[in-house]
């Protein structure tokens, strides 16, 4: 039994920069910053007030009207939407009845429902527990985002949810991909999502964290993160089918790898050692090897440790070619969505594949001495990247790298 | 009874030319056993402990010590007792850790120490931990919302922070045993421990790590109770006598429970190196959803006879050659209605259809049930002995249930069921592999 090729045919987001795939790439292109005021919830008792809000989200205009959204969390209408849109582009909406067996949800999340289970928190608090309503708790749960979606489309394949905080989105793909190639689904919808929510705008606040202004990936000046909010979902399936149905294909799936730091919960090992480690096994899960490597999403959180340990974990893995590699942190224009990022940056790395260009890592104007590496400042460069490697490195030590590749029919990395 | 063959998928000359042939063929021959088990279980702590009190019926179930539960129609709980986390967890980390994770590192020493694997800078870099949690850190998460609402968001301790996330447990027992490799989380219901064994087992499989601790762990706070009360979650749901009666015509509801089991899964050429026995293989595996809201039952068996013939189809063995099925049910409505007619339809029509058992009527419902559950499966498929379903008296169906004390009988192949609210099926066939 060979392995079956695993290749992407959708894409959707919902994020701070755009609702929609089209729009997103051309803010990717222009450098737009997504990073404002927080109006979702009160700041005023915060020591930030910024982050990457999706302003106006209007369900009801992203969703078909056939779909009922009762009891559904921004989280899970955020993905719900996302997912819609990465169908479509697949051009596997409405969905066809055939494929509903073999057909599959793996989504990475973070919060869930937390910004409505929060109201639910404060009314139980300030009642002592009397005029709390716990069925509002019915949608706060990470998974129920992945429930709606096998529900509304009566999909009936593999479905879990990834909790790993920052690298969920990845590892989701990551199984999504090891599924469809051992047959244990022909299409997986495959994604990420995370709300803002109070509980982790003050969670990361009090770990001094958020940078109060805008982040600043890999810049001297950097002082930490911007948090925001998003969806990201693609469409997998294996390259016969993909074929079969005569359908684009937007890349392939070549390869991902895990790893721990087993160093500190929150701390990443200054070593790099972990972030390495799961490069390197991405690196040889896709068959290839460094020197074919040609852009790097990076983790680039902006906090003072994360972009001095990813530079030196790409040095390290790369060695003097980590010179010439372009990187990009695209959290300068979207936020750091956590639960979401993993999925989210996998799309912009099959965005460069697609419309040839590397985003920008905006906000860096002025280099930290120790991040001395080609990291695409300011604005957009044109380029044809074949093989992107997309890092995300999460709270936990828990580090998942996924390698994404244009698709050529020998595959591109044996060209 | 004709006895499967074990998986030998071939390689095959791949189409990935350049991808390394080694890890080509590992990917499609490497066979996934159990070679050891931690218990942090209301049927107590350790595998012995947890296997006497599995087949000799104890029940794990009493009167809820914790907290105090006389505001509420429910009292019983399966808790975890006479647990001290400093018999397993060094002091410098101990008060770093909420219970959620305490447990999960000491289930995960005892996996490592019953499989007798010392973490080592050679192999540390190969051991990977892959945990489920269906609700992860109930207590500590209305904790921070008590500090939120009343005092500001700035006062919520920054301590507290790294424990609040669902991968905490995994990420504290990696930093506690040193072991560096694959290492993730799944939170999907109460299917979250036995996907987490799956996933293990196909990264091993793959060839991503040797050796991957999984399982799950769920604690039972004063709050979750009381979220399981209000939703109408467990026994006795609409009155009568509270209890856990899977599958009993007389059941209503479960009762909450709590936990953690660890399998440690390993690459059986790697433990036939080490001289290692093993409790049995991990043979196949299948999953399914079904339509159904995140907080109701699916309205009938189609998803979950899909992920069982799922199962038996990826251990390439027919229905009848199962002897004995760990049932998800958990003394709920519907989910023991569920997963009978779903063991009807697929086993009703053959002439050996396998010994049925629940534990949940021993130790309750902890959600991420499944490295429990999963490791006594493998002590029965060891020992050659399936253990009773308590309170069990009436069966709704007519199926071989194994009730009052547990019964001796040669098991060659076992399936573990996991099913849950929000329509999530595991199903996975363990196999007593062939010494030598």
């Amino acid at each position: 039994m060979h392995k079956e090729r695993v290749v992407i045919t959708g894409l959707g987001t919902v994020n701070a920069l755009a609702k929609n795939i089209v729009d997103f790439t051309h803010a990717l292109k222009s450098g737009l910053c997504g990073i404002g005021p927080v109006t979702l919830f009160d700041t005023t008792d915060f020591r930030t007030h910024s982050g990457a809000e999706v302003n106006n989200f209007k369900p009801q205009d992203l969703i078909p009207s056939q779909f009922s959204l009762k009891r559904m969390s921004r989280a899970d209408l955020m993905v719900f939407a996302a997912a819609i849109e990465a169908l479509s582009d697949a051009r596997l909406f409405p969905f066809p009845d055939a494929l509903c067996e073999d057909t599959g949800v793996v989504l990475g999340a973070g919060s869930g429902g937390k910004l409505e289970g929060e109201s639910f928190y404060r009314d139980y608090i300030e009642t002592e527990g009397r005029n709390a309503r716990f069925s509002m708790l019915a949608s706060v749960c990470p998974a129920a985002s992945a429930d709606h979606i096998t529900t509304h489309l009566g999909l009936m394949g593999p479905k879990t949810t990834f909790m790993t905080a920052c690298s969920s989105g990845a590892t989701a793909i990551g199984f999504a991909r090891d599924l469809i190639e051992r047959r244990a689904a022909t299409v997986v919808i495959a994604g990420g999502v995370e709300p803002l929510c109070r509980t982790t705008y003050a969670s990361f606040n009090v770990l001094q964290a958020v940078d109060p202004e805008y982040c600043k990936p890999f810049d001297r000046n950097r002082r930490g993160l911007s948090l925001g909010e998003a969806a990201a979902v693609v469409v997998l399936e294996s390259l016969n089918h993909a074929k079969e149905r005569g359908v684009p294909i937007h890349g392939e799936v070549l390869g991902y790898g895990i790893s721990c730091d087993a160093y500190h919960m929150t701390t990443p090992d200054s070593e790099a050692s972990g972030a390495a480690r799961c490069i390197q096994a991405a690196m040889a899960d896709a068959g290839i090897s460094a020197a074919a490597v040609d852009y790097i999403n990076a983790h680039g959180t902006a906090t003072p440790a994360n972009d001095a340990m990813e530079t030196r974990a790409v040095k390290k893995v790369f060695g003097p070619h980590a010179y010439r590699i372009p990187i990009s942190s695209t959290k300068s224009m979207t936020g750091h969505t956590l639960g979401a990022s993993g999925a989210l940056e996998a799309i912009v790395s099959v965005l460069s594949i697609t419309h040839d260009f590397i985003p920008p890592t905006i906000h860096l104007h002025d280099p930290d001495p120790e991040c001395d590496l080609d990291y695409v400042s300011t604005s957009a460069r044109e380029s044809a990247p074949h093989i992107v490697l997309s890092n995300s490195f999460a709270f936990g030590g828990n580090n998942t790298a996924l390698i994404l590749g244009r698709f050529t029919e020998k595959g591109i990395q044996n060209e | 009874m004709n006895s499967p063959s074990p998986i030998t998928l071939t390689a095959s000359s791949g189409f990935k030319g350049s991808r390394d042939q080694g890890m080509e063929k590992n990917l499609m021959s490497r066979r996934v056993v159990v070679t050891g088990i931690g218990m942090v279980t209301p049927l107590g702590i350790g595998k012995e402990r947890f296997a006497q009190a599995l087949f000799r019926g104890e029940s794990g179930i009493k009167e809820i010590a914790a907290f105090d539960t006389s505001s509420f129609p429910s009292h019983l709980g399966g808790e975890i007792r006479e647990f001290s986390a400093r018999d397993f967890i060094s002091a410098k980390y101990l008060r770093r850790m909420d219970r959620l994770s305490q447990i999960a590192v000491a289930s995960s020493r005892l996996a490592l120490e019953d499989a007798k694997i010392v973490v080592n800078t050679a192999n540390r870099d190969h051991i990977g931990i892959i945990l489920g949690t269906a609700f992860g850190p109930t207590d500590l998460k209305v904790h921070c919302a008590r500090i939120l609402f009343t005092e500001g968001p700035m006062m919520i301790n920054p301590i507290l922070v790294p424990n609040s996330v669902m991968n905490a447990p995994a990420g504290h027992a990696s930093i506690e045993l040193g072991f560096r490799g694959v290492n993730t989380t799944v939170n999907h219901q109460a299917a979250s421990g036995e996907t987490a064994i799956v996933y293990a087992a196909m990264e091993i499989q793959r060839g991503a790590a040797d050796i991957i601790l999984a399982g799950g762990a769920d604690i039972l706070s004063e709050f979750f109770f009381e979220t399981l009360v209000r939703f109408k979650a467990i026994s006795p749901v609409n009155g009568g006598k509270e209890g856990a009666r899977p599958f009993d015509t007389h059941r209503n509801g479960p009762v909450a429970g709590e936990g953690c089991g660890i399998v440690c899964l390993e690459v059986l050429e790697h433990a036939r190196e080490r001289g290692v026995i093993p409790y049995c293989e991990i043979a196949g595996w299948g999953m399914s959803s079904s339509p159904a809201s995140p907080t109701d039952w699916p309205a009938d068996a189609k998803g979950i006879s899909l992920a069982m013939v799922r199962a038996l189809n990826s251990a390439h063995c027919a229905p009848d050659v199962i002897e004995m099925i760990q049932a998800a049910s958990n003394g709920g409505k519907n989910p023991d209605r569920i997963e009978s007619d779903a063991c009807l339809h697929l086993f009703g029509s053959e002439t050996a259809v396998p010994l049925v058992s629940s534990l949940k009527g021993a130790t309750g419902e902890s959600f991420s049930s499944g490295g429990v559950r999963a490791a006594s499966l493998a002590l029965s498929l060891r020992e050659g002995m399936v253990p009773p379903t308590l309170g069990l008296v009436d069966p709704i169906v007519q199926l071989p249930f194994v009730t009052g004390e547990a019964r001796k009988i040669d098991i060659r192949n076992g399936l573990l069921n996991a099913f849950s609210y929000g329509g999530t099926n595991v199903s996975i066939v363990m196999r007593k592999i062939e010494q030598g």
